[in-house]
C-alpha cells in the first residue's frame, strides 16, 4: 500500500552524526527543515541544545552555514546578517533562527519581539521543549503547569501557566506564525514551505520531545508527540496577520492524562490526592482550545464581513 | 583670587595667532562632536547602522538616520529594540562583511557589554563611537567610566580631544579595525564635545576614498554558498589558539596606530600619535596626564608653568606603553607624575594611573592620583592650577595636603 505522505527525506541537507540525545526532536526537526531549506541558507543559532546538537569547532552538522550567537540576541544577529546579504544581492538566501523556548519565550523575548516588530525577513524556529534542557532542565516560562523541573523539584512543582508565545508572536501582526508537530509531518513540512516562501518575519513553534528533560522513553516521542496535539495541549495551528486557523481538529476525546501519564515530569500529579490538579490541567486546556476556536471563528467572521 | 587661581585668558590658544591653516580639499566647517563622528561614519562609507537613542548620543544615529533617509549616505539603518541588539546585529553584519559604525553611551555601553566580548572575540572590525557617560545614578554627563570599564572587552580604544580628532580618528580606525580584525571604540565626551560646536575641516569624500578603500570581502564572512559555521562550541586545546592570535596582533596595534597615523598626516594634513607629549624634556618637574577634552584646558594652563609638561593618552588600549615611555624618556627620575581622572573604576586607583603604574613599571617617579570632573563636573583651569599648586607645595611649610589619591575638587 502507498503510504499517505511520504516524509522520507531524498536529499539529506544535514551531515551523519548529530550530537543530540536519543529520541530529541531537534534532530528530526533541523533534517526535515534543511531539505527544505536548501544548503544556501544561513542559520543563526542562540545558546540552546541545537549549539551543541550542530556540532563543536571545527564541525558543522548543517549543510548549510551556521553562525552561533548570544542567548539574548539571536534575532537581532539574524537582523544584521540579513541586512549585510541584502546588501550583497544575496535577498533569496533565507536567514532561519534555530532557537530554544529558554532562548525565545525568556531571554531572546524582547530581541524577537523586536525583530518581529519591524518586519525582518527571517524565519523563526522555536524548538518548545518546555523547560532549559540543555543546562538540565530549569524551568522556562515555556514549561508546563504542574511539571517537575530542577529548578522546580518535587513538591514544588511548576505552579503557573506558560506563557502564550504564539498569541504574543500573532499579536506583531506578522505574515505567518503556526505550530507544529513532529508526530504530524505531513503538516510541519507544508508549514515550513510555506514558512520558506513567505517574505517578512515568520514563525514556527515546533513541539520538542525531550527524554532526558520529560523522563520519557525515547522510542515514545513521536506517540507523546501525537497525544499532545490529540489531547489540545499543544493544538496544531497558523495566524496569518492576526488571523487564526486550527489544522487539526481532534477526532476522539482524549484526556490530557494520556499524554501526561507518559512523562515523568508529571508522575507526581498521578499519586492519590492530585486529582485536583490533573483536573485544573484538563479544564484549562479545553478552555485553550474553546478560545482558539473563538480566535479562529473571529477571523472567519471578520472576513465574511468585509 | 583665590591663591591658586590664576588668569588664564591670556594662556589660551589661538588660530588667529598662529596663522590660518587651509586644508586641501577640504570643507571648513562648524559642527558639533556628534555631527562631526556622524559625518566621519559618512565619509568612511559604513554600509550598516543599526541604531538605538541614549542621551548624550541620540544626535549621532539621528543625523545618520538623516543621511541615510535622504540618500545622502548609503547605508542599511535600522532602529533596534535596544543597544544589547545593537551589537548584536552589528555582529551580523560584520559576519557578513559589511562595514559596519554605531554610537552609543553609558548604559548602553554597559548593556551591550556582553556582545562586546563576543564581537572582539568573532575578530570582528567596525567603529563605533561611545559617547562618555557614567552610571546610575541617573547621570547624563561627562564621565569616561563607561568606556574604561570596557577596556577589557578586546577592543581598541582612541579618546579624541577634540571632534576634529573624533572625526579624523574613525577614519584611521577604519584602517586599523579592518587590517587586523579587532573592533574599535572610539570615545568622546558627553557635551564638551557631543553637544559643543567647534570649527571643523571636514575632508572631501574622494580624500577619504584614496585613503580608505571601499570594504573588500577577505572570504572569511558567511557568504551562504561556501557552509561554514562559526562561533561554536571551542574544547580547550583549540580555545587557547584563539587567544593567542588575538594577543599576537593586540601586541601589533601599537604600531599600526603609529604607521596609521603618519600616513594620515601625509594625506590629510593633520598629525596625531598614541600619545601626545607637551612640554616633557629634562627640565620638566611635573607631568599631568590626561584624555580627552580636559587635555585642552589643561594645554591652556601649563603654558604658564616652564616646569609642568602635559601627557595626553590618545591610544589607550591596548595601553601603548612603548609609546608613553618613549615621551618620558627624558623626563628626570625625580619629576611628579600626575593623573587626572575622569573616571571612578570602584578602586584605589583610577584608571589612568592604574594604566600608567604598570606602564612605568620599575621607574621611580613619584606618582599621583587625582580625581576630577567625575560625573560630568567641569575641570575648569582652576582644577587643574589646584592641581599643580598641591604638587608644587607639597613639601612646603605651609603643609599643603597631598595624598597618593587625591578627590581635588573634595578634599583641601
Amino acid at each position: 500500500m502507498e503510504p499517505l505522505y511520504d516524509f522520507v527525506i531524498k536529499d539529506e541537507k544535514v551531515h551523519p552524526g548529530a550530537l543530540s540525545c536519543r529520541g530529541c526532536g531537534w534532530s528530526l526537526l533541523v533534517r526535515h527543515l534543511a531539505s527544505i531549506m536548501g544548503e544556501e541558507t544561513v542559520y543563526v543559532v542562540p545558546a540552546s541544545c541545537f549549539s551543541i546538537i550542530a556540532g563543536p569547532y571545527p564541525m558543522n552538522e548543517l549543510k548549510g552555514s551556521v553562525v552561533h550567537t548570544i542567548f539574548a540576541a539571536a534575532p537581532a544577529t539574524a537582523t544584521g546578517v540579513r541586512a549585510a546579504l541584502d546588501r550583497q544581492g544575496k535577498k533569496d538566501v533565507p536567514v532561519v533562527v534555530l532557537a530554544g523556548d529558554g532562548g525565545t519565550f525568556d531571554i531572546g523575548f524582547q530581541s524577537m519581539s523586536g525583530a518581529a516588530t519591524r518586519g525582518e525577513n527571517i524565519l523563526y524556529i522555536v524548538n518548545n521543549n518546555g523547560a532549559y534542557m540543555n543546562t538540565g532542565i530549569q524551568t522556562s516560562s515555556a514549561t508546563p503547569f504542574g511539571a517537575v523541573t530542577t529548578t522546580n523539584p518535587g513538591p514544588g512543582y511548576k505552579k503557573t501557566w506558560p506563557k502564550d508565545l504564539m498569541g504574543i508572536v500573532g499579536a506583531h501582526n506578522i505574515p505567518y506564525a503556526a505550530t507544529g508537530s513532529l508526530a504530524f509531518m505531513e503538516d510541519l513540512r507544508t508549514k515550513m514551505a510555506r514558512a520558506r516562501d513567505t517574505k517578512g518575519f515568520r514563525l514556527l513553534m515546533i513541539d520538542g520531545p525531550c527524554p532526558p528533560g520529560h523522563k520519557t522513553d525515547p522510542a515514545l516521542s513521536i506517540t507523546i508527540g501525537r497525544l499532545a496535539v490529540e489531547s489540545k495541549l499543544f493544538p496544531l495551528f497558523e495566524i496569518e496577520h492576526l488571523n487564526y486557523k486550527i489544522n487539526h481538529y481532534p477526532e476522539r476525546d482524549c484526556p490530557v492524562t494520556e499524554c501526561m501519564k507518559l512523562q515523568g515530569r508529571f508522575r507526581h500529579l498521578f499519586k492519590e490526592g492530585n486529582e485536583h490538579i490533573v483536573k485544573e490541567i484538563q479544564e484549562h486546556t479545553d478552555k485553550t482550545w474553546s478560545r482558539l476556536l473563538a480566535l479562529e471563528k473571529i477571523g472567519q467572521t471578520l472576513e465574511a464581513t468585509v | 583670587m583665590n591663591k591658586y587661581q590664576t588668569d588664564y585668558t591670556d594662556t589660551l590658544d589661538s588660530t588667529a595667532e598662529k596663522g590660518f591653516v587651509k586644508y586641501p580639499r577640504h570643507e571648513s566647517m562648524i559642527m558639533k562632536g556628534n555631527f562631526a563622528a556622524a559625518e566621519a561614519a559618512k565619509l568612511c562609507r559604513a554600509g550598516f547602522i543599526p541604531a538605538y537613542p541614549i542621551t548624550p548620543q541620540t544626535s549621532i544615529v539621528e543625523q545618520l538616520s538623516e543621511k541615510v533617509s535622504s540618500g545622502k549616505m548609503d547605508a542599511t539603518y535600522i532602529n533596534m529594540d535596544s543597544e544589547h541588539s545593537v551589537f548584536a546585529a552589528a555582529m551580523g553584519a560584520a559576519i557578513v562583511g559589511e562595514r559596519v559604525f554605531t554610537a552609543t553611551s553609558g548604559q548602553g555601553l554597559f548593556y551591550a557589554h556582553e556582545v562586546l566580548h563576543a564581537i572582539a572575540h568573532f575578530r570582528l572590525p567596525m567603529v563605533v563611537c561611545n559617547v562618555g557617560r557614567p552610571s546610575i545614578p541617573w547621570n547624563i554627563w561627562s564621565d569616561q567610566s563607561d568606556s574604561l570599564s570596557q577596556r577589557d572587552t578586546g577592543w581598541i580604544q582612541f579618546y579624541g580631544e577634540s571632534s576634529q580628532e573624533v572625526l579624523d580618528t574613525i577614519i584611521q580606525s577604519y584602517i586599523i579595525s579592518e587590517k587586523l580584525e579587532i573592533p574599535v571604540m572610539v570615545v568622546l565626551d558627553a557635551f564638551y564635545q557631543s553637544h559643543t560646536s567647534e570649527n571643523i575641516w571636514v575632508p572631501e569624500q574622494s580624500l577619504v576614498d584614496e585613503f580608505l578603500p571601499k570594504k573588500k570581502l577577505t572570504g572569511k564572512e558567511v557568504n551562504a554558498e561556501e557552509p561554514i559555521a562559526i562561533g561554536g562550541l571551542i574544547p580547550p586545546e583549540h580555545y587557547e589558539k584563539f587567544n593567542y592570535a588575538f594577543w599576537k596582533d593586540m601586541n601589533t596595534v601599537e604600531n599600526l596606530s603609529t604607521e596609521v597615523s603618519d600616513r594620515f598626516e601625509k594625506h590629510f594634513g593633520r598629525k596625531y600619535q598614541n600619545v601626545e607629549a607637551v612640554n616633557i624634556g629634562p627640565h620638566t618637574k611635573t607631568v599631568l596626564v590626561t584624555m580627552s577634552s580636559l587635555s585642552t584646558t589643561a594645554k591652556g594652563v601649563i603654558r604658564k608653568y616652564p616646569e609642568v609638561g602635559l601627557l595626553k593618552l590618545r591610544l589607550f588600549k591596548p595601553f601603548p606603553k612603548k609609546s608613553v615611555n618613549e615621551a618620558l624618556k627624558e623626563l628626570p627620575g625625580d619629576a611628579v607624575i600626575a593623573c587626572v581622572e575622569r573616571n571612578f573604576m570602584g578602586d584605589h586607583f583610577g584608571a589612568i594611573m592604574q594604566e600608567m603604574k604598570r606602564a612605568l613599571y620599575s621607574k621611580n617617579y613619584t606618582m599621583y592620583d587625582f580625581y576630577a570632573g567625575v560625573g560630568g563636573k567641569d575641570v575648569s583651569p582652576i582644577t587643574i592650577e589646584k592641581i599643580l599648586y598641591k604638587i608644587r607645595n607639597r613639601s612646603s611649610a605651609d603643609k599643603v595636603h597631598l595624598d597618593e589619591v587625591n578627590w581635588i575638587d573634595i578634599e583641601n
